[in-house]
């Protein structure tokens, strides 16, 4: 495992910031850390990175405890409130991080073009901080935490000042760090990012943990089905409401949560038995938004896989 | 360490704290030096023998003064070392990278005290050459108490960069001036005190340098450069820029365990702290 945490805490006096989180993350994936504005998604990532100390709890990154230092030399971090020295160049910013990693000055030659070229800043090093767009700044950032061709980079909220070309380019370095065995550490609101290029997740609200787990698992999870009926009796509903997770009518309309694809056929089955008019039956792609959104306003447990999140 | 304490010393330059420290400090030693020339020309027209006794009052004056400014400009750089970054967030790019957080507090004690140090030296040295050229006394710099000169703002420097690790840059301002003026009243104090034979004066001296020793320093120094062969003048008829007991070597040993413990606390600080 490459990132390891066990019951992970951190409480800022009586407020949670995040409780008891336990995450097992795998060498060479994209893991998107998804939740709502103060979830607790920073809190861990900062509590990770060294900036926040664990009011209880354990984690080991890179197969070393937390703050040890021959582990962050081969991390990166991109913080969600980036801000770099205004005075100094581009290039001078990634000496200074260089330094901090203690890359040799024959590295540093070497990688601060290739990160800079890397995160699309190639001939703009010269300039100065200041004279950044937002997006530069956060590229620049991006650009530090990949100085030491990390094995691990945290990214929090990374593309938050790009437009939607910049974060195209953002999910390509994501995708090439992936293709070279590399973990990515992703922060994020942004659903349909996460949707596109994570291989596992867990969903943070109010600083616990409410899913985790491979993508595909996730979203395979539960199936949405919509009907269009005439004829809808009580008994029908009912009947549908005992084969269905969940079941909500309105008119003729019939939408339908349930547990497997399975059961499906069932469904049409009850309608026509019962002499009821079915004119469509749609089984709905269910996106990681709607899980979201059902995790986060329903509070509903359950979710908790087979993925990254055994304690 | 070295890496921060060299991006420190960048940024003093940088941001042109340097050269406005600099050119202010330029403007302040001609005024002296104009005030030194006329006051030390005039006064020879009636006050005669106690014409020296001017030249070393004006010593006195340029160094304490000297003090004053580098001490200002101590808290001033450093006033927000660790809280202003956390405030703006450029720290959160540097405490993850594989350096303790002690060299990151350690570095920017050696980056501010480096370029405090090279300011001190030279104002140091610009003063007594004024008065050499001016009034003709000849004071040698001694590394002795050009070394002090220069330990007075790395004391305030550990005890700004200890409030930072904890306070607000404008909460850490004000605590960092008060404190320096407590050491500076108090010496005051102390020195009316000895003229005006008052006892309870004198405690209050030795109690405020206890609390802040910046101004005991500036007493040996003076004591120490006028009581120099070749200047007969006691340091006793200075006034309150005098000396009037010499700050025993303890105080400086007293000096040097308080800055320890000021950059010790600060590291010890910053090195649990939340960010």
């Amino acid at each position: 495992m490459i990132l390891e945490t066990s019951n992970l805490t951190k409480m800022y006096g009586s407020k949670t910031g995040c409780s008891d989180i336990c995450l097992a993350i795998d060498k060479g994936q994209i893991f998107g850390f998804l939740g709502p504005n103060g979830a607790g998604k920073s809190t861990l990532v900062k509590m990770l990175v060294g900036l926040l100390f664990p009011t209880s709890g354990t984690a080991f990154v890179l197969g070393r405890p937390l703050g040890d230092l021959e582990a962050r030399r081969k991390t990166g971090f991109l913080p969600e409130n980036f801000r770099y020295q205004e005075w100094l160049t581009g290039e001078e910013l990634l000496s200074f991080h260089a330094s901090l990693y203690k890359l040799t000055g024959e590295e540093k030659r070497r990688r601060i073009p290739v990160v800079l070229e890397q995160v699309g800043l190639g001939g703009k090093g010269k300039q100065k901080i200041g004279s950044y767009s937002k997006g530069m700044q956060q590229r620049v950032g991006l650009a530090c935490a990949l100085l030491p061709d990390p094995d691990l980079v945290f990214l929090d909220e990374p593309t938050s000042a790009l437009d939607p070309l910049g974060r195209r380019e953002v999910r390509e370095i994501m995708m090439e760090l992936r293709s070279r065995g590399k973990t990515v550490f992703l922060n994020s609101h942004l659903l349909s990012e996460v949707e596109m290029i994570c291989d596992q997740v867990a969903i943070i609200n109010q600083g616990r943990i409410m899913a985790a787990g491979a993508m595909d698992e996730l979203l395979v999870e539960t199936v949405e089905v919509e009907m269009q009926v005439e004829g809808l009796t009580p008994p029908l509903v009912n009947e549908l409401a005992a084969l269905s997770r969940s079941c909500h009518v309105n008119d003729s309309l019939v939408r339908l949560t349930l547990d497997a694809r399975e059961q499906i056929p069932s469904l049409a089955v009850a309608v026509v038995r019962s002499g009821a008019h079915l004119f469509s039956l749609q089984t709905r792609h269910n996106s990681l938004e709607e899980l979201f959104v059902n995790l986060i306003q329903g509070g509903g447990e359950g979710y908790a896989g087979s993925g990254p999140a055994d304690c | 360490m070295p890496a921060v304490a060299l991006l420190t010393v960048k940024e003093v330059i940088r941001r042109r704290i340097l050269l406005v420290t600099l050119v202010l400090a330029v403007v302040f030693l001609g005024l002296y030096a104009t005030g030194v020339y006329y006051g030390y020309r005039d006064m020879a027209a009636h006050a005669g023998p106690l014409q020296g006794l001017m030249a070393a009052q004006f010593l006195a004056l340029g160094l304490y003064f000297g003090s004053f400014i580098i001490a200002f400009l101590a808290v001033m750089a450093a006033v927000g070392a660790i809280s202003g970054e956390i405030e703006n967030g450029t720290i959160f790019a540097i405490v993850p990278r594989p350096v303790r957080r002690s060299e990151i507090v350690l570095g920017k004690f050696l980056g501010y005290g480096l370029v405090l140090s090279a300011f001190a030296v030279l104002f140091y040295i610009a003063v007594l050459v004024i008065i050499r050229i001016n009034t003709g006394m000849s004071v040698p710099i001694r590394p002795g108490a050009l070394g002090l000169f220069c330990l007075q703002p790395l004391v305030l420097l550990a005890v700004t960069l200890l409030g930072t690790t904890f306070l607000s840059t404008l909460a850490n301002g004000v605590a960092s001036f008060m404190l320096y003026s407590v050491g500076f009243v108090g010496g005051m104090l102390e020195q009316i005190g000895h003229l005006a034979g008052s006892q309870v004066l004198v405690k209050i001296g030795i109690f405020s340098s206890l609390v802040m020793p910046i101004d005991a320093i500036y007493r040996k120094i003076v004591y120490n450069l006028l009581s120099a062969s070749g200047i007969s003048y006691s340091a006793y008829m200075l006034g309150p820029f005098g000396a009037g007991s010499e700050p025993s070597v303890w105080m400086l040993v007293y000096t040097g365990m308080y800055l320890l413990f000021f950059l010790a606390m600060a590291v010890r600080v910053f090195s649990r702290r939340d960010i």
